[in-house]
């Protein structure tokens, strides 16, 4: 298992540095001069001047790439224009909301596919898998910025069930917290549970072709110790290759889920730091999030590992 | 998953595909079940992409309206007789918006795949056929790639290129890019490998004539099956960026960002949003179809 670890870790090094070296290159990808890009016109030339020297733009490019690199080593992320402040506090800020998110459209999703999933594999072809069917399909297609807006259409605006926007602590106020992440958990839920089902009743069905299945059945186990004691346990090693494969899709989903909801996550600082222009923090919070990607892939490579000896041994 | 950029868990299907050339024959019965239940939706699918394909190019003659001329008497209204899909905020017909939007999201969806398929096969032949450090080199850049969260990557890119449909296109393909070059890369390593490449070589062929007349043609069928995949979820990531603000600027309409215009107005006119919103849907359900039929059609695994 300890030699599974560091070969993963290994392998990923050159990748990081490759990910640092594609993220200080974004600044430089702008067409035209990023000081113009970041500062309205109207600025006076002496703050672009200041800007420029505090972001070293001035300086030869593998200066500044030893200089961003050398910064990067000691935790620095660079500080944001807007509100001057490290990227780090900025995102720090930011991370409770998305955890939660994150962890509820998380626990939506698994209470949602294992049930259906397990009634679709043992039920194939019947009515109950044709709606399984047609849910998982409708969760594949559906936009979630779509999917929000009708939620909140129905549960917010017609029914005035749920709030529409904005965010409470769960930890400060538990009902009010809970009831302003229900949408935005729903709407990222939703879509990765309809994957996980499709994997989950797929890999089920293969199971059940194996021999060691007819052998339970005919030591004269019930079906349902079948599946539970012996098949769901083979059949779960697809799905948590989707569920990793899955993880850049639900950053992506929160951050559109964050935006409609006005969550202050993570994502939303993402778009919103787009949109100002603060290419700093863009740099920083891109790096942030896929060096967060890499090291949730490399546990899910564990995981793997964990679930299955097979991998181990490899 | 909805709202994916890349959609991993096809990518795994045709990366399947790919291995399923050398494995051993599976059980079928499942799979022959799963693409009977499917056939009967492809012709559905096809009839979307078909009229989607023809709005699109007919755009200026089927659009009852102006799709930017603001009527600012008539705005909100209810989809009726005039309108049959309402108006928005300040009086454009929704219906001319939706049939024009359908331009932007086609041509998004087959020009970021096409460029992707065209770079990606182009990387994981070079990567396959030359091996050791070119190998290397290009598929960790290409991991580097997939190292971050798609939407987050075009997110980023397309704030550093420029809002625009061109800023996207280019970005989507890069997001793309990965998932064709490891597909071609590993179809390379595993032609390369057989005995009529061998021959050839015997022959003298030159490598780039190998290349050309062996190794592609075999490759190819795993990378279409991956496009026809690969377009619906496009077409998915150019709404959600539009939906964002990026991508192509008001007035002009795009499917994303008339959904986003509209959802202020949820609760006096819904229908500002839920007509580019089933647009998109529909073209992206039957879009899977048609990308589903073309797996079968062309999956050993499947045959017959």
């Amino acid at each position: 298992m300890g030699r599974l670890v560091l070969r993963r870790l290994s392998a990923t090094v050159p990748v990081l540095l490759l990910v640092t070296a594609g993220v200080f290159l974004l600044l430089h990808l702008t067409p035209g001069d990023p000081i113009d890009v970041m500062m309205a016109e109207s600025v006076d030339a002496t703050v672009k001047e200041t800007l420029r020297r505090e972001l070293g733009l001035d300086r030869p490019i593998y200066v500044q790439y030893a200089a961003w690199m050398g910064r990067l080593l000691r935790g620095d992320l660079g500080r944001s224009i807007r509100n001057g402040e490290p990227v780090i506090e900025n995102v720090s800020r930011r991370l409770r909301p998305s955890l939660e998110l994150a962890f509820f459209a998380m626990a939506i999703s698994l209470l949602v596919a294992f049930p259906v999933g397990i009634v679709s594999a043992i039920r194939r072809n019947t009515a109950i898998d044709r709606a399984g069917a047609t849910f998982a399909l409708f969760g594949i297609c559906m936009p979630n910025f779509l999917l929000a807006l009708l939620l909140i259409f129905f549960f917010g605006v017609t029914l005035r069930w749920l709030p529409i926007s904005g965010y409470t602590d769960p930890f400060e106020e538990p009902w009010n917290g809970v009831r302003s992440l229900a949408l935005p958990a729903i709407t990222l839920g939703l879509a990765l549970a309809a994957v996980i089902t499709r994997t989950l009743r797929s890999s089920l069905l293969e199971a059940l072709g194996e021999d060691y299945v007819r052998t339970a059945r005919a030591k004269g186990l019930s079906e349902w110790r079948v599946i539970w004691g012996h098949v769901l346990k083979n059949a779960l090693i697809p799905v948590v290759t989707v569920l990793g494969l899955q993880l850049g899709t639900l950053i992506g989903g929160a951050v559109i889920t964050e935006y409609v909801f006005a969550l202050p996550g993570v994502g939303r600082l993402v778009v919103d730091a787009v949109f100002a222009r603060d290419y700093p923090l863009v740099q920083g919070v891109v790096l942030l999030i896929a060096v967060g990607f890499i090291v949730s892939n490399l546990l899910v490579d564990v995981l793997y590992g964990w679930i299955d000896p097979r991998i181990r041994a490899r | 998953m909805a709202g994916s950029i890349r959609e991993s868990e096809r990518a795994e299907s045709a990366a399947g595909l790919a291995r399923a050339v050398t494995s051993p024959i599976r059980p079928r019965r499942w799979r022959v079940l799963r693409r009977a239940s499917r056939a009967r939706l492809a012709p559905f699918g096809a009839a979307v992409m078909v009229l989607a394909v023809l709005v699109a190019l007919a755009a200026p003659v089927v659009a009852p309206y102006d799709p930017l001329a603001q009527d600012l008497g008539n705005t909100l209204s209810r989809p009726g007789l005039a309108h049959l899909l309402g108006t928005d905020n300040v009086g454009r017909d929704v219906l001319s918006r939706v049939i024009w939007g359908t331009r932007i999201s086609l041509l998004a969806g087959l020009v970021s795949v096409a460029l992707a398929m065209l770079a990606g096969s182009l990387l994981g032949l070079l990567a396959g056929y030359c091996g050791g450090r070119t190998d290397g080199l290009v598929m960790r850049v290409m991991d580097a790639v997939l190292s971050f969260p798609p939407l987050v990557l075009a997110l980023a890119l397309g704030a550093v290129l420029g809002a625009g449909l061109a800023g996207v296109l280019l970005a989507l393909g890069v997001v793309y890019t990965p998932t064709f070059a490891r597909l071609m890369r590993g179809q390379v390593l595993s032609i390369a490998a057989r005995d009529y490449v061998d021959a050839a070589r015997a022959l003298g062929a030159p490598g780039w004539r190998i290349a050309a007349r062996h190794v592609v043609p075999n490759a190819i069928n795993p990378i279409i099956v991956q496009a026809s995949l690969s377009v619906a979820f496009a077409i998915l990531a150019e709404a959600s960026l539009s939906f964002l603000g990026l991508g192509i600027q008001p007035p002009q309409a795009s499917w994303g960002s008339m959904i986003n215009a509209g959802r202020g107005y949820l609760q006096q006119a819904p229908w500002i949003v839920f007509g580019p919103g089933a647009a998109l849907f529909v073209t992206v359900v039957g879009l899977n179809f048609v990308g589903d039929a073309v797996r079968d059609a062309l999956d050993p695994r499947t045959r017959e």
